[in-house]
C-alpha cells in the first residue's frame, strides 16, 4: 500500500515535530537509509511495533488496518503545539480515509476534528475573554474623609471592575473589538460611572480595523486616542492630556521611518467643560523614528463645540511635540511639550488663553539596574492648561485620593514630581514603591504629597494579588476647587485580579 | 527655582547612576540587551503583557556563545559545535529569525494563525513570516516563545532584502490581546553593521562549507546511482534485445 510511506512520514512530522535521536530496533532498516530516522522514532514512540520477528518490513505491502493501526498511534501522541495547519490536515485526510478501519479499532474519529478545530477556528472564531477584580479597601483619615473609597465609607468592598472583551478576526485583514465595561471607569458619555459595578456599564470600545488602499489601516467604531499611552509617555494611571475615547474614525498609513495617524470623531468623553455630545474632534499625529534609539513627532487636537450657538467660542486647540532618546534599549529619556489655543468663551481662557504644559521622563527598566526598575517624572503644567487629567498619579484613578484634589483653575503654574520603582523578584512576587508630589502655585495652598508601596503575588497566570499601602497629605490650608482637603487620608488595600 | 535646580540635579544624579552601572555591566550583557527590545502594556495595577523581541544579529549571536561557553567551560571545540549546530538551527542563510516571548498574565492570548499577527517592515515594505513556532497558534496564559523567521532574500528576483537597509521594524498587531487596547507593538533594530557573513569565519565556515560539499557529493553520488542504474537497466534491455535478435537469426 502507497500510503504506507505518506503515513509514516506525516506521523513522524505531526507526532514528532522535533525529533529526538533514538535507537532504530528493526534489523532491516540499516543505519544509512533515508527513513532510518522516522522509522526509529515512530518505534521508539510506539508508532510503529514492526513484526514478531523483530522485522519492520519496510518494503512489504501494508493492509488497510495495519496503516489505520499506525494513524490511531499517531493521533494518541501526537503533539498539536509543534504540528503545522498542513501536517495536521494531512493527517485529517488520512482518519477520513480510513475512517471505517479506525471505527473498527475503536478509535473515535470525531476526537481529531475537534483539535484540528484549535487551528481552523483561528480566522473567523468568537473570542470572549474577561477581567474581574475585587477591592477590600481598610481607610484612614484625620478628617473622616474617606477619599479613597467611593462610597465615602472608612471601608470599603467592591466588586471594582468587570470587563468583556469581544473579538473576532474576520479575515487576514479585518478584525472586530469590542470591550464593555461595568464598575470602575464606565466611559463613553459625559459622567462617568464610577464605583461598584452596580452603577451601570457600557460598551467603552467597539471598532473594526480593515486594511484599505495604499496599505491604509482604518479602524470605524468607538476607540481610544491616546497617543501618550502609544508612545510610552506615562504609566500606572493617566496621561497629561488625551485617553478619550471618539465615534469616528481613524486613519494610519506608515512609511517605515514615518507615520501619521488622523483621527475625525464626536462624542468624545475628553471635556470637562463642554457636552462631549456637541463636540468635532479632529487629530493628526505625524511620528518619525529614523533610528532605534530616537523617536519624535508632533500631534495636533482640534476640539469644535457645534452644537449650541449661544454657549460662544468653546472650541480648543491642543497642540503637542515629544521626542525621546534611548541611551540603551532599557533607558530611555522622554520628552513632550503641549500648548493650547481656547476659545474666548472657555472659563478659564479669562485669565490665560493660550496655556502650555510640559513633562520629562527618565524610564529605566530593571534589566538596566538589576534590582529595579526606575520611573522619574517632572512636569509643569499652567493652572489654565484645558482638561489636563488631575488624577494621573493616582494609584487607581479618581477611586482614590490623589494630590491634586486641591487644583484650581488659576493663573498659576503647578509642578509635578512622580517616581516609582517597581522590582520583580521572580515570576511570583514583585514590590513597587512610589512617590508624588505637588507645588499648586496658588496662595494658601499646601504643596501635596503621595507615597505608598505593596507587594503583588502572580498565583498563576489568571489570578494576581496584591496588598498595598497608600496615602496622601493634603498639607494644612483650605483652597481648593473641591471645597478643600486636608491633613492626611490613608488606604490599605487588598486586591484580586481575574484574567480569563 | 529651587524645586526646579533640584529636579535638574536629581535627574543628573540618576543618569550618573545609570551610566556607571551600565559600564559595570558585563560586556555579554551589554550586547545582549542591545538586540532585546521589550514593551510592558499594565492595565493600571494588575493584568500585564510583556512583549520581548531579539533580533539575532551577528554580534548578538557572538556574544551569546561566548556567555555560554564561559558558564560551561567549554573548550575551543565544544564552542565551536555548539555554534555550528546554532547556526545550523537559526538558518541565517536564508531567513531573518527573531526571537519573540510573550508573558501574559492577563485575559487569554489567541494568536492563531500567528503569521497574521505579526510582521517584519523592511524599508516600505511588509513581509509575513515564512515558518513560526506552532505553538504561538495555542491560546495561552502565561509564558510562551519561540523563533519567528523571515525572508531574507526576495521570494521573485532573489534579492536580499537586507541589503543597503538602516533598520528593520517589527510590527505585532493590536489584536494579540485585549490589554494592547488597539495600539500597535512596534520595535526597531538598526541594523545597518549586522554582518551574519563574519560567522561563518574559520573552523565554521570550513564545517559549513564541508557540510554543504558532503551533501552535495550525497547528490551527485544518489544522481550517479541514478544514472548508473538507468545505464544498466539500458545495458540489460540491450542485451535482452541482442540475446533475442540472436535467438530469432538462429531461427531463420
Amino acid at each position: 500500500m502507497k500510503k504506507f510511506l505518506a503515513v509514516l512520514a506525516v506521523a513522524a512530522l505531526v507526532a514528532f515535530a522535533a525529533p529526538a535521536f533514538a535507537a532504530n530496533p528493526f534489523m532491516d532498516v540499516p543505519a544509512g537509509h533515508w527513513a532510518y530516522d522516522a522509522v526509529a522514532q515512530l518505534a521508539a514512540d510506539g508508532v510503529v511495533s514492526g513484526y514478531p520477528d523483530g522485522a519492520f518490513k519496510g518494503a512489504q505491502p501494508a493492509t488497510r488496518y495495519e496503516v489505520a493501526s499506525v494513524v490511531a498511534r499517531a493521533l494518541a501522541t501526537i503533539d498539536m503545539e509543534k504540528a503545522s495547519k498542513q501536517d495536521v490536515e494531512m493527517l485529517k485526510k488520512l482518519v477520513m480515509e480510513f475512517k471505517d478501519e479506525l471505527d473498527a479499532l475503536g478509535v473515535k474519529v470525531d476526537k481529531i476534528d475537534k483539535r484540528v478545530a484549535v487551528l481552523e477556528d483561528g480566522v473567523g472564531g468568537w473570542k470572549i475573554r474577561g477581567q474581574f477584580r475585587f477591592d477590600a479597601k481598610f481607610a484612614d483619615s484625620d478628617n473622616d474623609v474617606y477619599q479613597y473609597n467611593g462610597t465615602g465609607n472608612k471601608n470599603e468592598f467592591s466588586k471594582e471592575r468587570f470587563r468583556l472583551y469581544l473579538t473576532k478576526t474576520i479575515d487576514e485583514n479585518t478584525s472586530f473589538y469590542a470591550q464593555y465595561r461595568t464598575g470602575g471607569d464606565s466611559s463613553g458619555r459625559m459622567g462617568r460611572a464610577w464605583g461598584d459595578i452596580n452603577d451601570g456599564g457600557r460598551w467603552s470600545h467597539l471598532y473594526v480595523d480593515t486594511k484599505l488602499p495604499y496599505d491604509v489601516a482604518f479602524r470605524v467604531g468607538r476607540f481610544a486616542v491616546d497617543f501618550e499611552d502609544d508612545y510610552g509617555f506615562y504609566i500606572d494611571n493617566d496621561a497629561v492630556f488625551g485617553d478619550f475615547r471618539v465615534d469616528g474614525f481613524r486613519f494610519k498609513k506608515d512609511w517605515g521611518m514615518m507615520s501619521a495617524t488622523a483621527v475625525v470623531g464626536r462624542n468624545d468623553n475628553a471635556s470637562d467643560t463642554i457636552d462631549p455630545l456637541d463636540v468635532m474632534t479632529y487629530a493628526l499625529d505625524l511620528h518619525f523614528q529614523p533610528s532605534e534609539k530616537f523617536f519624535g513627532g508632533v500631534t495636533g487636537y482640534w476640539m469644535q463645540e457645534d452644537g449650541n450657538g449661544t454657549v460662544g467660542d468653546l472650541d480648543v486647540n491642543t497642540y503637542a511635540a515629544y521626542a525621546a532618546f534611548s541611551f540603551t534599549p532599557n533607558i530611555a529619556l522622554k520628552g513632550m511639550y503641549y500648548f493650547q489655543d481656547l476659545g474666548d468663551d472657555i472659563p478659564q481662557a479669562n485669565s490665560e488663553d493660550s496655556p502650555n504644559a510640559w513633562k520629562a521622563i527618565l524610564d529605566i527598566k530593571q534589566d538596566a539596574l538589576k534590582f529595579t526598575s526606575l520611573w522619574v517624572e517632572y512636569s509643569e503644567q499652567d493652572n489654565t492648561f484645558w482638561d489636563s487629567l488631575l488624577d494621573r498619579y493616582s494609584i487607581a484613578g479618581s477611586q482614590a485620593d490623589y494630590v491634586a484634589q486641591n487644583f484650581t483653575r488659576n493663573g498659576g503654574t503647578s509642578k509635578w514630581i512622580f517616581a516609582k520603582a517597581e522590582q520583580k523578584w521572580n515570576d511570583k512576587f514583585s514590590t513597587f514603591l512610589r512617590y508624588a508630589n505637588i507645588d499648586f502655585d496658588t496662595a494658601n495652598l499646601d504643596d501635596a504629597t503621595e507615597f505608598g508601596g505593596g507587594i503583588g503575588y502572580q498565583y498563576t497566570p489568571a489570578i494576581y494579588f496584591e496588598l498595598c499601602y497608600d496615602q496622601v497629605d493634603h498639607g494644612d490650608s483650605r483652597t481648593g476647587n473641591n471645597g478643600g482637603f486636608t491633613d492626611t487620608e490613608s488606604v490599605i488595600r487588598f486586591r484580586t485580579d481575574v484574567n480569563f | 527655582m529651587k524645586k526646579r535646580i533640584s529636579v535638574v540635579l536629581m535627574f543628573a544624579f540618576l543618569l550618573a547612576l545609570v551610566s556607571v552601572s551600565f559600564a559595570e555591566a558585563a560586556a555579554f550583557d551589554q550586547v545582549l540587551q542591545r538586540w532585546t527590545k521589550s514593551r510592558k502594556i499594565v492595565d493600571p495595577d494588575g493584568a500585564n503583557l510583556e512583549i520581548r523581541a531579539t533580533y539575532y544579529s551577528a554580534e548578538f549571536i557572538e556574544a551569546l556563545i561566548q556567555k555560554e561557553a564561559q558558564a560551561n567551560l567549554w573548550t575551543q571545540q565544544e564552542a565551536d559545535d555548539y555554534k555550528f549546530n546554532f547556526l545550523g538551527a537559526l538558518r541565517l542563510q536564508e531567513m531573518v529569525p527573531i526571537q519573540v516571548e510573550f508573558i501574559n498574565n492577563g485575559p487569554t492570548m489567541y494568536l492563531g494563525p500567528f503569521d497574521i499577527m505579526i510582521k517584519l517592515r523592511i524599508g516600505n515594505k511588509q513581509y509575513k513570516p515564512v515558518d513560526y513556532d506552532k505553538r504561538f497558534n495555542f491560546r495561552f496564559q502565561g509564558k510562551k516563545e519561540g523563533l519567528v523567521y523571515f525572508p531574507r532574500y526576495d521570494e521573485k528576483t532573489g534579492k536580499d532584502l537586507l541589503k543597503g537597509v538602516k533598520n528593520v521594524r517589527l510590527e505585532i498587531s493590536p489584536n494579540i490581546s485585549p490589554l494592547t487596547e488597539g495600539s500597535d507593538t512596534v520595535f526597531m533594530w538598526d541594523i545597518a553593521n549586522d554582518n551574519p557573513e563574519k560567522l561563518y569565519q574559520g573552523k565554521t565556515a570550513a564545517r559549513f562549507e564541508t557540510d554543504r560539499l558532503l551533501k552535495r557529493l550525497e547528490k551527485l553520488r544518489k544522481d550517479k546511482a541514478d544514472q548508473e542504474k538507468q545505464l544498466q537497466g539500458i545495458n540489460d534491455e540491450i542485451k535482452t534485445i541482442q540475446a533475442r535478435l540472436d535467438e530469432l537469426a538462429k531461427q531463420q
